[in-house]
């Protein structure tokens, strides 16, 4: 048999086994289920395959061209908006959440490790850190003009074949997309769309496209993120006490500021 | 083989130690790296939530005196899945922490870096690691 053959008939057996490796739900679509991470939790180092929490996509390392983030594409307005603001303002140090990620993965919020439940009817994202959730129904409803304006958003999600597609509005401009002293502050003219995609039992793949044309100049696309499968099946209760860091907003206000 | 297994655990450790884990906030505005500090007492109280984890700890000054000392750790989530459980560190237990001061030297106040329970055994990585000094 031909190199070439052998090849193609290797490809297409992996692509095979690939697709079957992928958990599914009994309607079907591919199961979003699991704790996911990077491979590791905040100091740790990747058990392997995954991407580290301490060096995650989009958070440059001082190596090569500095990585686009929300913040980098405001408009001069935003900007000089953003340079009244500093560290002291950053909303997750009063145990708020972001709106979107710290490390570019908006089901972790701020953290490394966050939690997906499926359901028939709703994919159901919580996060650890500052306890988010998020209930995403895919039964073909619109947003909701119901409820208020939140620090999270109101999400709808559908699938677009094996890829579950997330649509959030109606966010509040109380939060930051990030934490940790980056200044990001957006409006609430926020809207953010992301793919998930499951390519194998242990990897979840997500890619993400954040808009906010009242302080962006153009759409910010997120760097795709590639989680794996924790070693565990349950995030962990943690409380959240913003009296404890005082001192460190009032050290943090008197920095310069940007 | 045992050595060579110890000798990489050793420097995997170190390298672990010397990237930079998960920038934080501005803990440099609130913690002087050039200050280093190495005290021993015992533990009165571990805070474990977020934003930050605390470690209350009773030290002995020269006088005799009790001072009661705060030291600024990192997420519990991220501390327990690197090691550390909620079981190993109570009231009473002697430490030694390993850290960085306050600026505000009047503050009994500092960033934990590294923690030594009386058995020997150390725990690392805790402190929110800061790279905007």
């Amino acid at each position: 048999m031909k190199p070439a053959i052998v090849a193609l008939l290797f490809a297409c057996a992996l692509g095979a086994q690939t697709k079957s490796d992928v958990p599914r739900t009994a309607d079907g679509h591919p199961d979003l289920s699991g704790v996911w991470w990077g491979g590791a939790d905040v100091g740790g180092r990747p058990a392997g395959g995954g991407r580290g929490a301490g060096a995650p996509a989009g958070r440059g390392g001082g190596r090569g061209p500095a990585p686009v983030t929300f913040s980098s594409l405001y408009t001069d307005a935003a900007k000089a908006h953003a340079k009244t603001l500093s560290d002291k303002d950053d909303p997750t140090l009063t145990c708020t959440p972001t709106a979107f990620g710290t490390l570019n993965v908006s089901m972790w919020d701020v953290g490394a490790v966050g939690q997906i439940v499926q359901t028939p009817k709703f994919v159901i994202f919580l996060a650890e850190t500052y306890h988010g959730w998020q209930i995403v129904p895919f039964d073909g409803r619109p947003h909701r003009d119901t409820v208020p304006p939140s620090n999270r958003g109101e999400a709808v999600g559908k699938w677009d074949g094996d890829t579950f597609v997330v649509d959030k509005t109606n966010f509040n401009d109380q939060t930051w997309i990030s934490a940790e002293g980056r200044v990001s502050y957006h409006s609430d003219a926020l809207h953010v769309i992301e793919r998930y995609r499951r390519i194998d039992k242990d990897t979840l793949e997500i890619e993400a496209t954040v808009e906010d044309p009242k302080v962006l100049t153009k759409p910010w696309i997120v760097p795709k993120q590639t989680l794996k499968l924790a070693p565990f099946d349950q995030i962990m209760p943690l409380d959240c006490n913003s009296s404890d860091v005082k001192e460190l907003i009032d050290a943090a206000a008197a920095l310069p500021k940007n | 083989m045992k050595r060579i297994f110890f000798a990489l655990s050793t420097l995997i450790l170190l390298a672990a130690a010397a990237v930079p884990a998960f920038a934080h906030h501005s803990f440099a505005a609130a913690y002087d790296m050039q200050q280093p500090i190495t005290l021993h007492g015992t533990i009165d109280q571990v805070l474990l939530r977020n934003p930050h984890s605390w470690f209350m700890l009773d030290v002995k000054n020269e006088k005799g005196e009790t001072e009661k000392w705060a030291f600024e750790a990192g997420t519990p989530s991220g501390m327990i899945r690197n090691g550390y459980t909620p079981q190993i560190i109570k009231h009473g237990a002697e430490v030694t922490i390993k850290g960085f001061r306050a600026r505000d030297a009047s503050q009994k106040r500092g960033m934990l870096r590294e923690l030594t329970t009386a058995d020997g055994k150390t725990f690392g990585l805790f402190g929110p690691q800061e790279n905007k000094q």
